[in-house]
């Protein structure tokens, strides 16, 4: 690899900051604050192997085969029948209702449960055969496509919740009540970090162009929950510091803040040395962390050191802060600095009325970048031990919405939608379940939220049902009382 | 989720199966001759948890000599057995249940006395994974330690006893200490006699600088000036620390402090969250907790205002408004959400809060099925949820205005200003009306005149197409010959077709434009300017029916209002009441929970941990209080005193155990390191708010205004950004200016969707949270150091403190020293000591040249925050004392009372 050594994960630039800081850190309390098991960093100098081990002792249950996760998440509900799940029964059928026998009493959101038709609407464009695997795929996603190959197309995917943010959240967190720790916040709670200079868990954001979706990010898709609050997700920022309060000071340079830091540091350890409480040796190695971070952090977003091939491959937005395509390079850039989980919120897949003039455009938009940052990692022989997640809260409906003679959109689908996992050894090229020829309900292998969440944590080396927390007198866990493995995902 | 599977598979009933030859044969082999060593464990070793990742800090006791069920025997059981053989019915296996000693003696997993006998005794130590109880695969296990002392329970007879904190208390006796002079008040002699339990001294009493730092920091959160440090130092009144702390439970600034910790109970915020994140007028309700907490109204009161002021009979405005602490939840008013799905969603909130708040119970367990743990039965949470089904509510927000969003029922309070304008502005419209109406007749007149009304020639005219026959007759009869009726009637239709087809097309009318906007602005002003604070009420009684798995759609049997049967009952006269009567039930003197959960958090506030360390569960599962007798104690003394707070907090500040020393002495570090005996002072990192307010004050940009609308202080241009993907409505963040920039945090405006950036490490306000976690991040550190609340903060210290301490004769030269020992006492509330002031001049000297060489840098630095700057003082000196003076706020003694 030509790019230069990561500072974060050499030895000897973690021994230079420790004899820098004047103050005689103690490893115990740099660990603490890194969420690091002490003895991972005090085996450091004998082998850089032994890096990231566990945050708990235990864990993890076994070798992971994922050591990181990103997740790009597609908020708004992304369309199963126009995207994965091809279904020529709708093509065949368009305009007809779709029959009460396969509908069911399938709960639906207030925008459509009153409906008296029920359509059937294929989907705006053609399938087509991608890879060497033949897998069916939108022709609107093209580089994805070419990714066939490492991708595993779950198509029975299903949840109870009717609307984004309950979706969302019981994703993140596996409740759709708002207040639990979400999955980034577990892993990291679990498993410790791997970079001294990054926090562990980082989330950034972006939208469709047309900001058609509506849809909010809330701090609770990345939040701890009853966890140490040092375990939620730091979202970056699209505009000004990447991190709230990263820059010094205007007029106050780093020559000065060194000196205030040291300033800080010897008077805190003058204190220490009277009231003896360990606590204040913490804090010396928290504003310790917090100068290395004023460096570590703007260093992602800058992309001088990247090919211009690479900054190509994540199409046109790639340099405009804030864009998914943008969000996309910076996160291959936190993977690699050894960032366990990174999350990317999008949204713009919320199709009520827009589904034949925003889809487009919105595929257009991510799946250039989305196949990019696979095949990044790919060529960086990351992919193999990152697990890669593409999916959002729910499919939509394989009826149109709006006039049932000219219908606009879909609207919130959850009985039955698709995801895309890559990386982590997960076997691509396939699809794993399978839907009815409306695309309406599971025929194969349904796959909840809860199972999702325990197979994603299963493959970072975490038993679900192991990984617990107590609060309110109570063992609580991401998949709560729920979760059944997919082995046709481990394989 | 673990299953004994491999039980029910083969043994049922349960007892039969133990009898398998080999197993006995090894428990004979290779478990019998360890007891011999076993024996001498201490006992109470069995109180460390076996799951290190319990969040809890493992318990160092010292050795017990009897075996008492509740401290060292239901942990155990609960933590190991209760999941499958405790009281829900559904999840118990092999019909065995270890809750009940009736029940466990009847399937012999207990034998009172006899070990061989007792199977629970054998399934604990077998050898054989088959049997092996907790199996391996429920993540559980029993450390030897433990089931040694199961061991010498059932040797002792296995007596079981009602959870602790399930029995009512009652005043135990004062333990004798042998250092009775150290004691000032009896809270002292139940913490010493611990500590003399573990040979251990309690601290020397804190420094005077340290203790009026507390005390301020505890009961208002502001920093004691100078002087008011100097001349309590001073004060040679043996009872000066008692009249400090009296003035301070009497400043109004108390309430604000004291209401931190309620808020967060209350999960109150400024606005709905989720989408669209509609603001709403709670902080009335805000506003009211704080008089509430300085009058001091006694608690059982409170309560009752809390939970059901509004049923209170005659009840007044005051009373509705507190009943609103039921309404502070979170509102879904997300497209397409399910208003009924989300009326279930508030409601679940509200047991939770209101179990969690007084009775210290988990009650959301039983939302689904019956409790694992506590004896509540599924169908009791609804009864008890029975009590706030209802509310004449929607369960989703209403539109108000782009901004305002709220579900009723709302108290609609205007104010003097609301009544104001609202008169003025119909005052308005009524003047444009009167313009209209009078351009609206010239207008008919005008038409009038060209409309044919009569011969056969106007019946052809559009305005008779759909005339009634009796007008069509009066137009074919001459105009000389049609009666003073006939024509008034002719008149009238054609009125009318005016006023409905044609005035609406008349764009032009004078006065329209004008009436249309001051009756929308009206409207406008109504809706989105008039407070209206949610409140709770009865008007829809609802049947409440138990749901299958918490499933809102499929309900079962209907239930009746009541409370969970292991507690007290309620009165007769409540059987079949409401949110009162469950309100005063709450605070009963039969009520064996709530004046332990209250004044359990009374102790966390002030040592920053409980007396049972688990302040939101005090059921099976909790932490077993090291100090129950003191609990005990002070619970009965809130009760008695009349449910007096302030009573309760003088006699815990009075303590000589409250005025102890911080310091970590060695034999503390070792004996109790982490401070479970409260063997010193807590040191505790202040809250994000209450450090923000210290710098302000400090510095003396405090503006101390209490109540009122939320504010909004400096927060990152992009603090909203991830909201303003929404067209809904304009998320730009509303900066206040001048004094308001300064207001106290409480009354920051607090947006559920994304809290303050600059409010590290708070409870997030979207659910109950009775004990916040402490945590330390590099991005707290970047947040002091380089908000600009902190600099400008520091920049004003540093401009007041350089003023304070000119050089004589000069106005330009300052006495460096001074300032920087002036600076550290106005933030640290103690004199400085000569070394800082040393190191700190150092830089400071380094820093002057420094921006003496760059002066664009000491402007741009002096430039942060929104107050002007004292252009009496040097830019360089300035600057570099601002860099000084921002070191001190970030000192680990600024950031932490001690």
């Amino acid at each position: 690899m030509e790019r230069l050594p990561n500072p974060i994960l050499n030895g000897l630039a973690r021994r230079q900051f420790l004899q820098n800081t004047g103050a005689g850190v103690g490893m115990a309390a740099l660990g603490h604050l890194l969420g690091q098991e002490v003895g991972s960093v005090q085996a450091e100098t004998s082998s850089a192997a032994q890096q990231g081990a566990a945050g708990l002792p235990e864990l993890p249950h076994f070798p992971p085969r994922a050591k990181r996760v990103i997740v790009m998440w597609q908020g708004g509900g992304p369309s199963h029948v126009d995207l994965f799940d091809e279904k020529p029964l709708l093509v065949e059928k368009k305009g007809q209702d779709i029959p009460d026998s396969v509908r069911g009493s399938t709960r639906l959101s207030t925008m459509s449960s009153g409906y008296a038709k029920w359509p059937c609407q294929p989907a705006i464009k053609p399938f087509q055969s991608y890879g060497q695997s033949g897998l069916r795929l939108s022709s609107m996603l093209p580089n994805l496509g070419t990714l066939a190959d490492d991708l595993c197309l779950v198509r029975s995917m299903h949840t109870e919740a009717v609307n984004h943010a309950p979706g969302v959240t019981f994703f993140m967190t596996g409740s759709q009540i708002p207040g639990r720790p979400s999955m980034g916040a577990w892993l990291t709670y679990g498993l410790g970090s791997e970079s001294e200079n990054l926090p562990a868990f980082v989330v950034m954001t972006s939208s469709d162009k047309g900001k058609t979706c509506g849809q909010l990010f809330y701090d609770y898709y990345w939040g701890s929950g009853f966890l140490p609050s040092r375990h939620q997700g730091v979202r970056f920022q699209n505009t000004g510091d990447l991190v709230p309060y990263l820059a010094n000071p205007n007029g106050l340079d780093a020559a000065v803040r060194r000196e205030m830091l040291d300033n800080l540091a010897s008077l805190n350890q003058q204190h220490l040395a009277d009231v003896h409480d360990p606590e204040i040796e913490t804090r010396i190695a928290q504003y310790e962390m917090a100068f290395r971070m004023q460096t570590s952090v703007p260093d992602l977003v800058d992309f001088s050191d990247e090919t211009a091939a690479t900054l190509e491959r994540y199409g046109p937005d790639v340099m405009n802060k804030g864009t998914y395509a943008n969000n996309c390079l910076v996160a291959r850039r936190l993977l690699e600095r050894g960032v366990r989980f990174v999350q990317l919120m999008h949204a713009g897949w919320d199709q009520h009325s827009n589904l034949f003039t925003q889809l487009e455009g919105q595929c257009r938009d991510t799946d250039a970048p989305s196949a990019a940052l696979i095949q990044d990692l790919k060529e960086r022989g990351l992919l193999e031990d990152t697990l890669v997640v593409w999916g959002g809260e729910f499919g939509r409906t394989p009826f149109g919405q709006g006039d049932p003679v000219n219908p606009k959109g879909r609207d919130h689908f959850g009985r039955a939608f698709s995801w895309l996992l890559s990386g982590a050894g997960i076997e691509g090229g396939r699809t794993v379940g399978a839907t009815d020829e409306f695309g309406w309900n599971i025929t194969e292998r349904p796959i909840h939220v809860h199972d999702m969440q325990a197979t994603l944590l299963q493959l970072c080396g975490i038993d679900h049902t192991r990984l617990t927390y107590r609060y309110q007198g109570r063992q609580f866990r991401l998949t709560d009382v729920h979760g059944e493995l997919v082995t046709e995902i481990l394989g | 989720m673990f299953r004994c599977r491999n039980l029910i598979a083969w043994s049922h009933p349960w007892r039969f199966h133990f009898w398998k030859p080999i197993a006995w044969a090894t428990f004979l082999a290779i478990t019998l001759p360890c007891w011999e060593v076993l024996v001498g464990v201490p006992l109470t070793l069995a109180q460390q948890d076996s799951n290190s990742n319990t969040g809890d800090a493992a318990q160092t006791e010292p050795a017990r000599q009897t075996v008492d069920f509740n401290r060292d025997i239901r942990p155990i059981l609960a933590e190991n057995c209760f999941y499958c053989h405790g009281q829900d019915a559904n999840q118990r296996q092999a019909d065995l249940r270890l809750d009940q000693r009736d029940a466990a003696i009847e399937m012999m997993a207990i034998v009172p006395g006899d070990l061989q006998e007792s199977q629970l005794m054998q399934r604990i130590i077998s050898d054989d994974p088959d049997l092996l109880m907790p199996p391996a695969t429920s993540n559980r296990h029993l450390s030897e330690e433990q089931k040694e002392i199961l061991r010498q329970w059932i040797q002792q007879g296995a007596e079981y006893e009602v959870h602790w904190a399930f029995q009512n208390p009652t005043r135990p006796a004062l333990p004798e200490v042998r250092e009775e002079t150290w004691c000032r008040t009896p809270i002292d002699r139940f913490v010493l006699s611990q500590l003399e339990s573990i040979s251990l001294a309690p601290s020397l009493e804190a420094e005077r600088t340290t203790l009026i730092k507390r005390l301020y920091a505890d009961l208002i959160g502001l920093p004691p000036s100078p002087e008011q440090v100097r001349s309590f130092v001073a004060d040679p009144d043996p009872l000066a620390y008692e009249k400090l702390v009296d003035q301070l439970l009497d400043d109004p600034h108390y309430g604000e402090r004291m209401a931190l910790p309620w808020l967060d109970a209350a999960r109150y915020a400024d606005s709905n969250g989720f989408q669209q994140d509609g603001d709403h007028w709670q902080w009335i309700w805000r506003d009211q907790l704080v008089r509430l907490l300085n009058e001091n109204q006694p608690f059982d009161e409170f309560t009752i205002w809390q939970l059901a002021g509004d049923l209170l009979p005659d009840a007044t405005e005051q009373q509705k408004i507190a009943s609103g602490f039921n309404r502070n939840h979170m509102l879904n008013g997300e497209g397409g959400a399910i208003a009924e799905e989300q009326r279930w969603v508030n409601l679940f909130d509200r047991v939770d809060t209101t179990a969690t708040t007084w009775l210290g119970l988990t009650m959301a367990c039983a939302q689904c099925h019956d409790h694992k743990y506590d004896p509540i039965t599924q169908t009791e949470y609804y009864q008890f949820l029975d009590a706030f089904n209802r509310v004449p509510e929607r369960g989703v927000p209403r539109y108000y205005s782009s901004r305002i969003r709220l579900d009723d029922p709302v108290l609609e309070l205007p104010t003097e200003e609301n009544s104001q304008r609202i008169a003025e502005l119909e005052k308005q419209l009524q003047q444009h009306q009167e313009i209209l109406n009078q351009a609206t007749e010239n207008a008919f007149e005008g038409w009038l005149a060209a409309i044919p009304q009569s011969d056969q020639a106007a019946l052809q005219h559009a305005v008779y197409a759909e005339a009634k026959p009796e007008v069509l007759e009066i137009v074919s009869t001459a105009v000389e010959q049609r009666s003073a009726m006939q024509q008034e009637q002719l008149r009238t239709f054609l009125r009318q077709y005016f006023d409905q087809k044609v005035v609406g097309g008349l764009s032009k009318l004078s006065g329209l434009n004008d009436r249309n906007r001051v009756r929308d602005q009206l409207n406008g002003y109504r809706a989105d300017q008039i407070p209206r604070v949610m409140v709770m009420s009865d008007g829809q009684p609802r049947e409440t029916h138990r749901l299958d798995r918490g499933q809102y759609l499929s309900p079962l049997e209907k239930v009746q209002f009541g409370t969970p049967a292991f507690l007290p009952p309620l009165t007769e006269a409540a059987a079949g009441g409401n949110r009162l009567d469950l309100a005063r039930w709450l605070v009963s003197d039969q009520h064996p929970l709530t004046a332990r959960v209250q004044v359990n958090r009374m102790w966390q506030y002030f040592f920053g941990q409980g007396l049972v360390k688990t302040s939101e569960d005090f059921g099976v599962q909790s932490s077993f209080p090291l100090h129950r007798e003191l609990l005990d104690w002070l619970a009965v003394e809130f009760r008695q005193q009349g449910w007096d707070v302030k009573a309760v907090q003088r006699q815990i500040l009075l303590s000589a155990t409250y005025r102890q020393d911080s310091h970590v002495s060695a034999a503390a570090a070792q004996r109790d390191p982490a401070n479970e005996y409260f063997s010193r002072a807590a040191r505790i990192r202040m809250p994000a708010m209450i450090l923000r307010d210290w710098a302000l004050a400090a510095s003396g940009l405090l503006n101390g205004d209490m109540g009122g609308a939320p504010v909004y202080p400096y927060q990152p241009d992009n603090v909203w950004e991830s909201l303003a993907i929404t067209k809904e409505r304009d998320f730009t963040y509303p900066e206040s200016s001048g004094a308001q920039l300064y207001r106290r945090s409480l009354y920051s405006f607090w947006r559920r969707t994304v809290g303050p950036a600059n409010m590290f490490d708070s409870s997030n306000r979207q659910t109950c949270r009775v004990r916040a976690p402490i945590t330390s991040t590099p991005l707290h550190a970047l947040t002091t150091l380089n908000d600009p609340t902190w600099v400008e903060a520091a920049r004003h210290l540093a401009g007041t403190t350089l003023l304070q301490h000119r050089s004589e004769g000069s106005e330009q030269a300052f006495d460096y020293r001074a300032a920087i020992r002036a600076a550290i006492f106005q933030v640290l509330c103690r004199p400085a000591a000569e070394q800082e002031v040393e190191k700190l001049l150092t830089s400071f000297e380094r820093w002057t040249e420094k921006y003496q060489q760059q002066a664009d840098q000491a402007s741009e630095l002096l430039n942060v925050g929104a107050s002007e700057r004292e252009p009496a003082i040097p830019q360089a000196e300035h600057a570099a004392m601002t860099v000084t003076c921002l070191t001190i706020l970030n000192l680990d003694e600024a950031l932490t009372r001690e």
